[in-house]
């Protein structure tokens, strides 16, 4: 039958013909529905004007310096493009070794954060889904979500005094532990930490979205794995952990495609700028300093050169971690 | 209601505590259970203590400052009262800015994603396809911070808190959560106001939103947590020295930086310092303390919603 109907109807006409039914409904609804579209109108405005508009900003990183310094020196933004010439330079000047010191450092701190934080909210999530007492269960929960609604700025301010050897409890038993000395823990262990205070802040809150995933998987494959002997951990494995395996998958694209950056407001609370060390250099504070920076370093050309970069690479991460989540799991964002 | 019934099996069966039929669990399914419900109880104290740790230095006299555990170890609200003295007029600027940029902002915001999400929700839209590409492309890419800066700019609307206010009010995730709920709208209610003859405008102000509302609350919601808490944009459009322009994280993050120089001439400060921050960091949160119940709200429906799809 199938084979019948292909050769009665070539493909190509039957294309078209889709093609012409489209626009004649579009051409219709239009002329039904126009006074509907009124709704989009502030909606669209705001998003051509504040994302679109920007995005021709991409021409900048095809401009030569003389664009930085007429902008600095206050010219309006059409001037400068036309005062300055185009180039491809700029593209080969940013990828320079801080640059690759600030790639490698924000990949590795994501790359902890996947293999750490990604599976603690899955995990918090089957604890709490596997507890008896569901008020104790809603409780915890509750209680763990805290973090993610106070403001970096008291996060980081709260465990830095935490960790203070003079008023910190932490501090001040470590500071025993050590005869007094002071350990300045920000020099080894900055990575660390910093995916630390994002776990702390943002783990509870994550294993939200899990919980609700396997609140609502079908009790009854529970008591049939139960009947037929499988423990806790075959359990969680073999059942629960493929049950939720959509939202593990949206999850884990949406982290792919944020993984050159790390989070800027977290990362200016963390810095010390009397002491800079290595593991600092990130590619968002890179970006920033480039662009908003008060030294002699500031230069929008580049720092739009990077964000293009950025934005494409971000781009791509989403559309291969999706295709790479489609083909292994099944599921994707669309 | 009538007592006399007896009921001789519901209480012969009450003597049977456990279900004979069910079946035991093992030792090593215990153990886990322990050990999850022990890990549990570390997370929570783990956020717990910090917390507590730190929000009694608000409470407290400097001079006992290294003997707080969990509470204030002697009582002194002199930090408090620093905070809401004439002496704190930059941090009342800044709540106020807050406040204003939160209200604006998740009041239009929320308002316009939900207008642009109605036509988008109806399967006869014109172009319904190609709009809402329009919208997802700003999700997937965008030029980065130069040329938003330099937008701004060239707006004179560097150090304003109205950069904050403009650049917050796109918000796509808010317009997709509005579309799936207006998909789910009944039909027929719809055709029932159009027959009664509702314009656009009037189905969806005396329709459509008064039943949407439950949606319109949480994204508020967000959007309100977001606005308090985040300061990323006003890094970028507001410099350190525009303390007049300054939202609540973002001031509270420069008087981190800041605070130490200012104690120079001034005994009390210096001496009071750690926990006059304190206190304006539990003020600061104090909006969220109020609309948590909601969070709770949310978290446990969020919860019981998945059982009962199950």
């Amino acid at each position: 039958m199938e084979q019948n109907e292909e050769l009665l109807v070539p493909k190509n006409t039957e294309k078209k013909k889709r093609r012409r039914k489209y626009w004649e409904t579009q051409r219709l609804n239009l002329k039904r529905n126009k006074s509907i579209l009124w709704f989009i109108v502030p909606a669209a405005l705001f998003t051509i004007v504040f994302s679109y508009i920007p995005m021709f900003g991409v021409l900048f990183a095809f401009k030569d310096p003389a664009f930085d310094s007429a902008m600095r020196r206050g010219a309006d933004i059409i001037g400068a493009l036309k005062y300055s010439n185009w180039t491809l330079e700029t593209f080969k000047s940013i990828f320079n070794d801080s640059f690759w010191l600030s790639l490698k450092n924000s990949v590795l701190i994501n790359l902890i954060k996947l293999v750490f934080v990604f599976p603690l909210s899955i995990l918090i999530a089957i604890q709490l889904s596997e507890m008896k007492n569901q008020k104790l269960s809603k409780l915890i929960l509750i209680i763990i979500c805290i973090p993610n609604f106070l403001s970096w700025t008291v996060v980081i301010k709260a465990w830095t005094s935490f960790f203070d050897p003079d008023i910190g409890f932490l501090g001040k038993l470590l500071s025993k532990a050590t005869n007094g000395e002071i350990i300045s823990y920000y020099e080894a262990s900055f990575k660390p930490l910093f995916v630390f205070y994002s776990a702390w802040k943002g783990a509870g809150w994550g294993s939200i979205l899990y919980y609700a995933a396997i609140m609502s998987i079908d009790k009854s494959y529970y008591e049939s794995a139960t009947i037929e002997g499988a423990n806790k951990i075959q359990k969680a494995f073999y059942l629960t952990i493929p049950a939720i395996g959509g939202t593990i998958a949206l999850m884990l694209v949406m982290m792919f495609s944020g993984f050159t950056g790390v989070g800027l407001e977290q990362l200016k609370l963390m810095l010390d700028p009397t002491n800079y060390i290595e593991s600092q250099q990130t590619l968002d504070y890179y970006i920033y300093e480039l662009s908003i920076g008060q030294g002699a370093g500031v230069s929008y050309v580049q720092a739009a050169a990077l964000g293009v970069f950025n934005g494409l690479v971000g781009l791509l991460l989403l559309l291969g971690g999706n295709a790479l989540t489609t083909k292994t799991l099944k599921r994707g964002l669309w | 209601m009538n007592k006399t019934i007896d009921q001789p099996n519901i209480t012969k069966r009450r003597l049977f505590k456990k279900n004979p039929n069910k079946i035991k669990e093992t030792l090593s399914d215990r153990i886990i259970h322990a050990v999850s419900v022990t890990l549990l109880i570390f997370f929570v104290i783990l956020i717990v203590f910090p917390l507590l740790n730190y929000f009694s230095l608000a409470f407290n006299n400097y001079a006992f400052n290294d003997k707080i555990i969990l509470w204030p170890a002697k009582l002194d609200l002199a930090p408090i009262k620093y905070v809401f003295s004439a002496n704190s007029k930059d941090f009342w600027r800044a709540f106020l800015n807050s406040v204003i940029i939160t209200l604006i902002v998740t009041f239009v915001s929320n308002l316009v994603e939900a207008m642009a999400a109605y036509p988008l929700s109806k399967k006869n839209c014109p172009f319904r396809s190609g709009i809402l590409m329009f919208f997802i492309i700003t999700m997937l890419f965008s030029a980065g911070v130069v040329p938003i800066y330099l937008l701004m700019r060239s707006f004179n609307l560097l150090n304003t808190i109205w950069s904050i206010i403009l650049i917050s009010i796109s918000n796509v995730t808010n317009l997709l959560f509005f579309k799936t709920f207006f998909e789910n709208v009944p039909s027929e209610i719809q055709e029932a106001a159009i027959i009664d003859g509702a314009s656009p405008l009037q189905m969806f102000f005396r329709i459509i939103m008064p039943m949407a509302l439950p949606v319109f609350g949480s994204c508020c919601f967000f959007t309100i947590v977001g606005m308090w808490n985040g300061y990323g944009a006003a890094l970028i459009f507001i410099n350190s020295e525009a303390t007049e322009a300054m939202p609540l994280a973002y001031y509270l993050y420069i008087s981190l930086t800041n605070g130490q120089a200012a104690t120079m001439y001034d005994d009390f400060l210096r001496n009071y310092l750690p926990n006059i921050q304190a206190a304006s960091m539990l003020i600061s949160i104090i909006p969220i303390l109020i609309i948590y119940p909601y969070v709770i709200k949310y978290i446990k429906s969020g919860a019981t919603l998945g059982s009962v799809k199950g």
